[in-house]
């Protein structure tokens, strides 16, 4: 038994099970203002308010602006192993992930700040007393293995500090994950489109003609790679 | 006793009985079932638990009784889940032919099995994951973990992915044989946290190359 009973049933970290709950993300690429959010206090962007989304994303620092980089180090290797890089296509890590969460922890997600900072230094702590490593020495298989026991609740009694459990945290960090890698460019995660391509996502289109629909189920329709907001 | 231990006792004889025999209503033979790392009532070493690697652990079993075709593994917490047991692991389709399980059975479904038990596959935990995961009690309390091994007197072949009840209702007809073990667990806590992040501080701080001060 695990210390949080409440996080019974849920799912392992997978790409398939990923793409099975893939239609979500795509969903939420399409409210991405009220989901996502932005910055505290920049209001909702609108399409005329900007040149195009990947002018904006291009602009957007490269330096982690609300994380340390030793957490940024942390999150970085646990992004890559919740959405790896592998024969499906590029992952999280791939996607931006890290800058996106980064960047939102100074706007829409700041309430979440103490929760990151805790969670990623528990994890590493739980990492190095559970597999006599920092989690970003780990094997691949290792740092799985890991993630399930956070998942599950099992890292929460070990005592490595999480606010709460780590099932919590790494609820959080999935969600935040999933949101960076699919979705719109606009907020700063999807670079290049990885995720969309990832769930063979054709991108937002104003109108969607029989033809269009026919060759979307025959996997034939050509993404537009383009944000909403371009 | 804490009451713990006594709930996991007391679940554990009641799961001695289920399922209840074989196809010709006899009660299952027993047979023997060890770890060369566990024994009943003494506690799971911390590298099959959370507090260590989180590996499977090794299970060896003898004497199984004639005609076992087929062989399943549940380890459950009877002092745990709602209603009990918290299964931590469950694994079947184990070859007839098979004398035990190694240590660190994959969690990846993609990952082959070990030779020894090719074909076996993982059954849902009470975490919905088809995978070991090993005992993670609450802080300051004992819990008991029963690993049950059933010998199966046909090949089932079933698909991978059933939880306790739909395993126990497969094989139910089935059991010619069942074995077991109970070794406990307790969490370890960790040290308390470090104050320097920056690597190991020196014991004796080295001594200025210059004084600062005289210039």
């Amino acid at each position: 038994m695990a210390d949080d009973k409440s996080e019974k049933k849920i799912s392992k970290i997978s790409r398939r099970e990923l793409l099975r709950s893939a239609g979500l993300a795509g969903a939420a690429a399409f409210l991405p203002a009220g989901v996502h959010g932005l910055a505290e206090g920049e209001g909702e962007i609108l399409p005329d308010e900007i040149s195009t989304a990947t002018a904006k994303q291009a602009s957007r620092s490269a330096l982690p602006q609300n994380l340390t980089a030793e957490e940024t180090e942390i999150l970085d290797a646990m992004v890559a192993r919740l959405i790896p890089d592998d024969e499906h296509g590029p992952g999280a890590r791939e996607a931006g992930a890290v800058g996106y969460i980064d960047r939102e922890l100074g706007g829409a997600l700041s309430s979440s700040r103490e929760a990151y900072r805790a969670g990623l230094l528990a994890l590493d702590r739980y990492s190095e007393y559970s597999r006599e490593a920092r989690f970003v020495a780990l094997t691949e298989k290792d740092q799985d293995s890991v993630l399930f026991d956070l998942q599950t609740g099992g890292a929460t009694g070990a005592g490595a500090g999480f606010l709460g459990s780590s099932a919590a945290f790494f609820n959080m960090v999935r969600g935040h994950t999933w949101e960076a890698t699919f979705g719109d460019p606009i907020y700063g995660g999807n670079k290049d489109f990885v995720g969309w391509d990832l769930i063979r996502y054709p991108g937002p289109r104003s109108a969607v003609s029989p033809d269009d629909q026919r060759r979307l189920e025959q996997g034939e329709l050509e993404p537009l790679r383009r944000s909403a907001y371009d | 006793m804490r009451i713990s231990s006594l709930a996991g006792l007391i679940g554990a004889s009641i799961a001695l009985v289920a399922p209840s025999s074989d196809a010709l209503g006899q009660a299952p033979q027993g047979f023997i079932v060890r770890s060369p790392t566990m024994r009943t009532g003494e506690m799971i070493p911390r590298d099959y638990a959370p507090d260590g690697r989180n590996l499977s652990p090794p299970i060896t079993w003898e004497s199984l009784p004639a005609g076992t075709r087929q062989i399943a593994v549940i380890c459950q917490d009877h002092g745990a889940g709602n209603p009990p047991p918290w299964v931590h692991w469950i694994i079947y389709n184990i070859p007839g032919s098979a004398t035990g399980l190694p240590e660190g059975v994959p969690f990846d479904p993609t990952e082959p099995m070990p030779p020894g038990i090719a074909g076996a596959v993982q059954g849902n935990n009470s975490w919905g994951l088809p995978m070991y995961r090993g005992p993670a009690p609450p802080g300051g309390s004992l819990h008991h973990y029963h690993f049950v091994v059933y010998a199966l007197d046909t090949e089932l072949n079933l698909p991978p992915g059933l939880d306790r009840a739909q395993l126990l209702e497969a094989i139910d007809g089935h059991v010619i044989g069942q074995g077991d073990l109970m070794p406990i667990y307790e969490r370890i806590p960790m040290p308390e946290p470090r104050e320097w992040q920056g690597g190991p501080l020196p014991e004796v701080w080295p001594e200025p190359e210059f004084d600062p001060f005289d210039l």
